[in-house]
């Protein structure tokens, strides 16, 4: 993902802020290919995987349809 | 096509078909040619309604799906993704249009399956049990003069969802419909 989303993501939950944590950028430091989102008020966590960052809530998380 | 057919096709992600080349031209028609607007397209499946409209438009397209194998092919069509229940995860006024190709097929609760092709394609028993939350919830993500454009069946009832975005506050217009032997679609743009 480029950094320029996370203006555009919020928390599914609260819909505050989500922070950049741990992140690892590709190899022409445009893209995150992994890190963590973390919401500024409930301190959720998202991850971002293959540079693809996880915004569903926890419990629909899985591989498989809930 | 029955949906057990359809989905003989392809098990994991929705392929492109005739609703989202519909959807997909009547976007690219609308969005202003000499503005980057901001699009999200929700439930992207392969990523080609969101591919066309980032390829023909100077719009800034994200694509969203609940699906861990579409948020992937589209990803690797080159498209922005993020895994992502309708609009839960997006800014309050973030978007100048949203275009949805929703799970909208009528299906009998007994006949139903429970893999990823299924919650691509059913819409629960009266085809609405997806687009009802979405309009419930995409006003929260438009921008003051954003506007929706949501495909729809006649197998869906395309009167039931206009009169449940009004419920919502949106006016709504038909700007495409294509006839098919057993249904018609039409792309709704909806705006308030």
């Amino acid at each position: 993902m480029k950094e320029s989303l996370l203006e555009i993501l919020c928390c599914p939950l609260d819909k505050h802020d989500v922070e950049l944590e741990d992140a690892e950028y590709g190899d022409d430091d445009e893209e995150i290919v992994a890190g963590t989102l973390v919401c500024s008020e409930c301190g959720e966590r998202y991850p971002i995987e293959d540079g693809i960052p996880n915004l569903l809530p926890p419990d629909m998380r899985g591989e498989t349809p809930a | 096509m029955t949906l057990r057919e359809q989905r003989e096709i392809e098990t994991d992600v929705y392929q492109p078909a005739e609703d989202s080349q519909l959807l997909a031209e009547a976007v690219c028609e609308r969005l202003p040619a000499d503005d980057d607007q901001l699009v999200l397209e929700v439930g992207t499946g392969s990523g080609y309604v969101a591919g066309r409209i980032a390829e023909e438009t100077p719009a800034r397209v994200i694509a969203s799906d609940l699906n861990p194998h579409a948020v992937r092919q589209a990803r690797g069509e080159g498209v922005e993704t993020v895994r992502a229940d309708l609009v839960a995860p997006f800014a309050d006024g973030a978007f100048d249009a949203v275009a949805f190709n929703p799970p909208y097929l009528p299906t009998d609760p007994e006949n139903e399956w429970d893999d990823w092709m299924e919650h691509a394609l059913s819409g629960g028993e009266d085809g609405r049990a997806v687009i009802d939350p979405f309009l419930s919830r995409v006003g929260r993500v438009l921008a003051p003069d954003g506007v929706v454009y949501l495909l729809v069946s006649s197998l869906t009832g395309v009167d039931e969802v206009v009169e449940r975005a009004g419920e919502e506050g949106f006016s709504a217009v038909a700007v495409a419909d294509e006839s098919f032997p057993f249904e018609t679609l039409t792309v709704l743009k909806l705006f308030r």
